[in-house]
């Protein structure tokens, strides 16, 4: 159970305060809503390329490292499809530096073209790392393209290809950061051993000054309904051929999504999950199997996958993942089963919050969600599931003719 | 705006550990702390890989502890766990194989009574070593088909040698050679009580706290026919556990220092590992080695993160680090960089070992170094686990004959505050010499580095 207080600053800034007693350390996170989904086609990777930039200076703070480290302070960020994420976790008294040094940067972001050409760089090296010096590097982009054809999900964070970073301008640059970086777009949450009304205080005076702006109110092309099936094989150097399916499912709030994520735990949470118990263990088709939900604000993906071991043949493992599908469609799922995995999500969320930055992560999450109680709430939504709700969903949601079906060969 | 003022903590407030020998010579740390629903348990056995006669013995002994007991099978084992939503997490390295286990306090009982089955009566069965086999060989080529993994094999290769327990990496098809006897064997020769200590962060309640200790003091001791008395505290002494034979394997380095190109076609970047043999975390110049590969390239506003990535934008990333092994310990600078900067990169790594050499480092370069050491010592010791990781750090550093008393981590703290520019000068002078260093890279040979 996470305690927390909320207060919207006039510029329009939420700001979410919990009390973390005992700790001797605070956390500060600022969430702007912005992600790969608010990009063009023609300048896909721009949100993430940006939030490199966020670390390049402002006209007052040149070095935004130096004064972190001299506060103890460790920093970082990320960017997903939907939002973009920075942290700093430092020793409690150090507090108002965190603070001063984030509402900074909402506003006074100075980047040089040098500093542009720099990132650009390191960002494309970041491509290079992950997509195309790995085996299965392309895996996932391809499958994206595959499963989506209008939504932006349809590219990777990074991008759709490194020319896009590349062709990055100083004039993209400043209307983004006008565009989203502003109070109204962003969430400020804090999880230290202060008190709220303290936090607040902090907020107004670091964030107070900084201009109201205006939330975004574009349209993101949304994906049509699938009506037909779609297949992809590729062939790559690689040492086992992988399957891959999707179904489309709900946004991240509606009960299918729940419902998606409860239905991947039963076929492949843990080691007593049923997809790990008979296609790997009982019958050894696969050396690994998964599924999971993307879970993205947007509708998103339930997708299964596994890594076939030498020797199986294609169709009888793809068979193999469709037997499961199905059976959770045709019997019942059982009460243990469900209480199983009632425990499971419980058990995760009080493990996904023992420290001071996963519970300012979670609650700015949440409030980006629309709705912060849910931290709370969350586990009750998944034990109010029934047996017949669920094989309702699955039968919905693994319909042949919404599948994407990747097969990844090895060569 | 005003900076606000920055406040420096001098010293880390920790919870209270208490020490415990069980009946049986296991040492044992617990934390307390009435407050929390969470719990977690971790046993570290003297039993890496360095020890192994066949390869990967070590890794598949303990990973198999929970897939079959005398009361349990693989199947129910993952069933009662999950059930409560308790997990655990098994790792293994060279020297050390680490059991973690963590449950809610309410699923207490539920989860003791598998953990002390995987714990004391694990039966190895033979199908589910098949099984293991033939998954892990998958997963063992999967890996190796990453230039980093290929670079991180060669690595240890050159900088120990091929043949040595610290550097040998064996064909995945060693899988399929393993027998049910091995494992038995080698569980028989190294997990026992007196090979073995353990850490755990629990909730208030007595009964649960009594169970746990009743269970470790079951677990035997060793299998062999002289056991050498406990030294104080009863932690096992350095060396023991390994049988003589590897032991002087250990103490024999290869002190061949090389460039090795391990070639990856059409690679677009290149893995590159530099790096040399110095001493393990006991040494004296340990701590302050830790202090120079912070300042070259430990922390985010480090001397190679500025050069590499943010002024020439070669990499996404670049780390350096003191790396701890039981019998040695090493220098290593990592990265990944275009395969056009190869060689560059490789200069600029070894110019900026140089500037170190030459130059002092400003005061205010090693203030923010050791506060960013400091920093991280706090984070990982907020929320009640990351207190367990380093009393476990603490209990190998006395496995290993160091100091890993009470004020262990204060005692850090102010090593680390006490490092002065010139004792980086010094430690630089004599420790980053050219000519001391090895070099890896995994890439295109196209861009070959001279040297």
């Amino acid at each position: 159970m996470i305690t927390y207080s909320e207060h919207t600053l006039s510029n329009g800034l939420r700001v979410v305060a919990h009390r973390a007693r005992g700790s001797e350390m605070a956390a500060v996170n600022v969430l702007y809503c912005v992600g790969a989904r608010n990009e063009s086609p023609e300048k896909t990777g721009f949100a993430h390329l940006f939030e490199h930039l966020m670390f390049r200076g402002t006209r007052d703070v040149p070095d935004f490292d130096a004064p972190l480290h001299k506060a103890c302070a460790e920093n970082n960020a990320f960017t997903n499809n939907d939002y973009t994420d920075y942290y700093i976790t430092l020793p409690k008294e150090n507090l108002a530096t965190a603070l001063w040094l984030e509402g900074d940067r909402m506003s006074g972001l100075d980047i040089t073209p040098g500093k542009l050409e720099a990132e650009k760089r390191v960002v494309i090296e970041e491509y290079n790392q992950r997509y195309k010096n790995q085996p299965y590097g392309d895996m996932w982009p391809l499958f994206k393209a595959l499963a989506y054809k209008v939504h932006p999900y349809r590219w990777p964070t990074i991008g759709l290809t490194p020319d896009h970073v590349a062709g990055a301008t100083l004039g993209d640059v400043e209307a983004f950061y006008r565009r989203f970086y502003n109070p109204a777009n962003a969430v400020l949450s804090v999880a230290a051993d202060v008190v709220p009304e303290e936090i607040f205080g902090l907020a107004e005076r670091y964030f107070g000054t900084v201009e109201r702006g205006r939330k975004p109110d574009e349209e993101i092309p949304q994906e049509p309904p699938q009506i037909e099936a779609r297949r992809l094989e590729v062939e790559r150097d690689v040492p086992s051929t992988v399957i891959m399916i999707a179904f489309p499912t709900g946004p991240r709030t509606c009960r299918e999504h729940y419902a998606g994520d409860i239905l991947s735990d039963i076929l492949a949470g843990g080691s007593s999950s049923r997809l790990y118990q008979n296609l790997v263990k009982n019958r050894p088709l696969f050396s690994s199997v998964n599924a999971y939900i993307t879970g993205d604000i947007d509708p998103g993906l339930f997708v299964v996958s596994g890594n076939l071991l030498a020797g199986v043949s294609e169709d009888d493992a793809e068979q193999a993942l469709w037997g499961e599908l199905r059976a959770v469609q045709n019997s019942v799922i059982g009460d243990r089963e469900l209480e199983k995995v009632g425990n499971k999500f419980e058990a995760e969320t009080v493990f996904g919050e023992l420290n001071v930055m996963n519970k300012a992560m979670n609650l700015g999450y949440y409030s980006l969600l629309g709705n912060p109680e849910l931290i709370n709430g969350e586990v009750a939504v998944y034990r109010s599931f029934t047996p017949d709700e669920l094989r309702a969903s699955a039968s919905k949601m693994f319909a042949p003719e919404k599948s994407n079906t990747l097969i990844y060969r090895s060569r | 705006m005003i900076a606000p003022e920055i406040v420096l903590p001098r010293s880390v407030a920790l919870l209270s550990v208490e020490r415990l020998v069980l009946d049986n010579g296991l040492p044992v740390h617990i934390i307390e702390d009435a407050e929390q629903s969470v719990a977690r348990l971790s046993l570290v056995w003297a039993a890496g890989s360095a020890v192994q006669s066949k390869p990967f013995v070590a890794s598949t002994v303990l990973n198999l502890l929970a897939e079959g007991t005398e009361r349990f099978s693989a199947r129910e084992i993952a069933e009662r766990l999950d059930f409560v939503g308790s997990y655990f997490d098994a790792t293994l390295d060279r020297d050390y194989a680490v059991m973690t286990f963590c449950w809610l306090e309410k699923f207490f009982a539920p989860t003791l009574e598998v953990v002390s089955e995987v714990v004391l009566r694990p039966t190895f069965p033979a199908d589910e070593l098949d099984i293991y086999a033939r998954k892990r060989m998958e997963w063992l080529a999967l890996e190796r088909a990453k230039p980093s993994t290929r670079a991180r094999e060669a690595f240890a290769a050159a900088l120990f040698g091929a043949e040595h327990p610290y550097g040998v990496s064996s064909p995945q098809g060693e899988y399929l050679n393993l027998t049910r006897d091995d494992l038995v064997g080698f569980h028989r020769q190294f997990y026992g009580a007196d090979n073995c200590f353990a850490v755990c962060s629990i909730g208030g309640d007595a009964a649960g706290r009594k169970a746990i200790l009743d269970m470790l003091a079951q677990i035997p001791l060793l299998a062999r026919d002289k056991i050498s008395p406990p030294c104080e505290g009863g932690v096992p002494q350095s060396g023991e556990g390994v049988d003589s034979a590897s032991r002087s394997q250990l103490s024999t380095l290869n002190s061949q220092f090389s460039t090795v190109h391990v070639p990856f076609p059409d690679a677009v970047q290149s893995s590159i590992r530099i790096g040399r043999v110095l001493f393990p975390r006991q040494h004296p110049d340990f701590v302050g080695m830790q202090v120079v590969a912070t300042v070259l390239g430990g922390y985010f506003g480090s001397r190679l993160v500025r050069n590499l990535r943010e002024q020439r934008g070669y990499t996404y990333g670049v780390m350096s680090a003191m790396v701890n092994l039981r019998a040695a310990g090493y220098l290593a600078v990592s990265t990944e960089v275009a395969a056009e900067a190869t060689e560059d990169a490789v200069a600029q790594i070894f110019a900026e070992m140089e500037r170190l050499r030459t130059e002092l480092v400003p005061q205010d370069e090693l203030e923010n170094v050791r506060r960013s050491m400091l920093g991280e010592v706090m984070r990982i010791l907020d929320g009640p686990f990351g207190v367990v990781d380093v009393q476990i750090e603490s209990m190998q550093l006395a496995m290993e004959g160091g100091d890993g008393g009470q004020e262990y981590i204060n005692n850090f703290i102010r090593r680390v505050e006490a490092i002065t520019p010139e004792d980086v000068h010094r430690l630089a002078r004599q420790y980053l010499r050219r000519e001391d260093f090895t070099v890896v890279v995994v890439g295109d040979t196209k861009y070959s580095v001279s040297v």
